[in-house]
């Protein structure tokens, strides 16, 4: 199978110099243990912070040469036609650019590809020609999906950890630089300035409020009083409670 | 407990009968009532004593004693709801909430709150792209389910794209969540119109959004396609609107792409206590373990414990919950022996259903609580047992 891992140049969360970025690796790592060929993508200006790739994995990554004003979307599409692959993987959002996430949607679009979002775990389908999907979903459950390759999948970051870093892996992977197509960017109306964090609307939820109101907001009774049952018989007492617990839904009823 | 405050000057002036040179009084005369009433201390601290307990203790909030006097709620407060009606909207404003399984999310709820915001600004109206119980509560003018089933998000954003051409809509919002945001993407490639991901803050104005590794901040004004994350914007908290079904006819959809798809649930006893969705706790009222293990078990949920029990070595230090544990995500808490302590109740700040038993009424669990019995937990888990076993067999 012939694996392309879209990789963008990212910022580290906490220092903000340039890094990979860490749900990339994991989909090298899903690429790697798949098995096959397996080469990166990348367009911008830079592959240099993405030298580190080579380590965790990736025996070979191309490098498109745009520049910052370009947008990335034509070169990755032309790599893609050109390369002729089977599975292309990217990131869920990227981290230190737009993190949008936009950009595998509108690939997967331009080249006419099914997208399945947020993989956790990757296996050969039942037939051939087909990629079974273990998509993540909130709270630890999981969606397997069966779909046709060609296909793109995003890799969400409940994925199995990054393979280790190997500096002779490092040395021994090749960056081929070639040169992307120019395609200016769309002008926006977006304004841009320097974060500020914002007091959250919702004291309820908030995790960076003060110490006094996180403490009113976890003591006070979340929906002013509710039910109250005083001494029942343990029989009564359990009814109520599975209906209760059935009424909001957490009861699977078998 | 209060009795009038007695004035004997202001009384005998009442008293007084006019007219006659000697001063007379007519004791038979009330006198009025003036001023506030008197307290009784004595008779206050006699009704904030909480009984059975050791130690004198005082309960002085008086919420719990007047609940469990009236123990239904009385429903003459919502017996005529007044419902905000929009007729001729000047434009719509679609939001697609999740709603998983006919049920509103928290993060739906808020999304509404942020229709609304938009809708508001310019006599417009809420139209919800899903079908559940609650819209009109939660603020939605409108009611349209999409006809798609099972997990086609690809039909589904074919199905919102049909709305959006065919409909006066000013805004489409979704929630940052990953179905909803997957949507919202697709939408975006679609239609080649431009995604504002992951708005912040959201006013008619402007909305704003983190980028660069929150780094930068985005604004522009609204544009038509905005998804939403948890906690930015507050719930509709106002009057009930309509929630009126319209029709819509949507064209023929092709199925996608997806093969087969198949929905796995988190095994419980697996998943970790942060990421759980219901949680059963112990506390240092359970004494009973073997029953506990099982009830968590039966009830397919996932265990956990307060400090003491943890301290104690009964349960594993991972399942402690709270300020220095574990602070939960979970829908719902059931509480068995547990006084909620504040560092404790720190860590079910955040579930939406809390469930308590405890035989001291006066515990914070318990006015915490949306479910609360005053009873011996070793009694309620062999019963919840016991019925959760009939109702398995029959
Ligand atoms: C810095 C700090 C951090 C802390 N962090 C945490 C934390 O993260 N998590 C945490 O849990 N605690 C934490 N604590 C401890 C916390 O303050 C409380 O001591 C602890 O939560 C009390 O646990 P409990 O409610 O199980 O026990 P208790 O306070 O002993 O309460 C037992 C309850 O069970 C009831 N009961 C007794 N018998 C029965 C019965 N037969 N049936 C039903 N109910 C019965 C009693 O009425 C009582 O309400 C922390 C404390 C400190 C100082
Ligand atoms: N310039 C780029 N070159 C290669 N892949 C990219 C580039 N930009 C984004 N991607 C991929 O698209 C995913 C989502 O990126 P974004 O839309 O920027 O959040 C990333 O995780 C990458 O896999």
């Amino acid at each position: 199978m012939r694996i392309a891992v879209l990789l963008s140049a990212g910022r580290h969360a906490v220092s903000g110099r340039p890094a990979p970025v860490p749900v990339e690796l994991q989909a090298i790592r899903l690429a790697h243990d798949l098995g096959g060929e397996v080469t990166g993508l990348h367009a911008g200006p830079d592959a240099a912070p993405l030298k580190d790739t080579l380590g965790h994995g990736l025996p070979r990554l191309v490098h498109h040469r745009i520049t910052v004003a370009d947008d990335p979307l034509p070169s990755l599409a032309a790599a893609l036609i050109e390369g002729a692959f089977d599975l292309v993987l990217a990131g869920r959002t990227g981290q230190g650019g737009e993190d949008t996430g936009l950009l595998p949607y509108a690939l997967a679009r331009q080249l006419s590809l099914p997208l399945v979002p947020d993989a956790a775990a990757l296996a050969e389908g039942p037939q051939s020609g087909t990629l079974s999907v273990e998509q993540a979903l909130p709270r630890g459950a999981r969606r397997r999906l069966v779909v046709h390759v060609p296909a793109l999948v995003t890799v969400h970051p409940a994925a199995p950890a990054a393979l280790p870093f190997a500096f002779a892996a490092a040395r021994r992977g090749a960056v081929e630089a070639r040169p992307g197509l120019v395609a200016p960017r769309a002008p926006t109306q977006i304004e841009e300035r320097p974060y500020r964090a914002r007091p959250k609307l919702i004291a309820k939820a908030a995790a960076g409020a003060s110490a006094a109101e996180r403490l009113k907001a976890a003591t006070e009774a979340a929906s002013g009083g509710g039910r109250l049952l005083v001494d029942p018989l343990p029989e009564e007492a359990a009814r109520e409670i599975l209906t209760h617990l059935r009424d909001i839904g957490v009861l699977r009823s078998r | 407990m209060t009795r009038p405050r007695k004035n004997p000057r202001t009384e005998r002036a009442a008293h007084r009968v006019e007219g006659g040179a000697r001063p007379r009084f007519d004791l038979a005369a009330t006198a009025k009532e003036t001023g506030r009433p008197r307290r009784d201390p004595r008779g206050e601290e006699r009704l904030a004593l909480v009984p059975g307990t050791a130690r004198r203790r005082l309960d002085r909030t008086q919420r719990i004693a007047a609940t469990a006097i009236s123990q239904a709620p009385a429903p003459s407060a919502e017996a005529a709801p007044t419902v905000r009606i929009i007729a001729e909207p000047a434009y719509l404003v679609a939001v697609v909430p999740d709603a998983s399984g006919g049920r509103l999310t928290p993060h739906d709820r808020q999304l509404l709150g942020a229709a609304r915001i938009l809708a508001d600004a310019g006599g417009g109206a809420v139209l919800a792209l899903a079908e559940a119980d609650d819209l009109a509560s939660a603020g939605a003018d409108r009611v349209l389910a999409l006809p798609v089933a099972g997990y086609d998000p690809e039909a589904k954003a074919l199905a919102v794209q049909a709305i959006l051409a065919g409909l006066d809509i000013r805004h489409a919002l979704f929630p940052e969540s990953p179905d909803g945001g997957d949507l919202a993407r697709r939408l975006a490639a679609m239609t080649g119109e431009e995604l504002f991901a992951g708005a912040e803050s959201l006013s008619p104005k402007a909305v704003t959004r983190a980028a660069q590794g929150r780094r930068i901040e985005q604004r522009r004004a609204p544009p038509r396609l905005i998804s939403i994350k948890a906690d930015a914007v507050a719930a509709h908290s106002g009057a009930r609107h309509e929630a009126r079904p319209v029709e819509f006819g949507f064209p023929a959809i092709a199925l996608g792409a997806i093969l087969s798809a198949d929905f796995i649930p988190a095994d419980p006893a697996k998943v970790s206590l942060a990421e759980a969705e219901f949680v059963v706790s112990a506390g240092n009222g359970v004494s009973d373990f073997n029953a506990f293990r099982a009830l968590v078990a039966a009830l397919n949920a996932t265990p956990g414990a307060s400090r003491v029990v943890c301290d104690a070595g009964l349960m594993p230090r991972a399942a402690q919950v709270g300020a220095s544990g574990t602070v939960l995500e979970a829908n719902c808490y059931f509480a068995l022996g547990i006084a909620g302590a504040p560092q404790h109740l720190q860590g079910v700040a955040r579930c939406e259903h809390v469930v308590a038993v405890n035989t001291d009424l006066h515990a914070a669990m318990i006015e915490r609580a949306g479910l609360a019995v005053v009873a011996d937990a070793q009694q309620v888990m062999p019963a919840l047992l016991k019925l959760l076993d009939k109702e398995a067999g029959g």
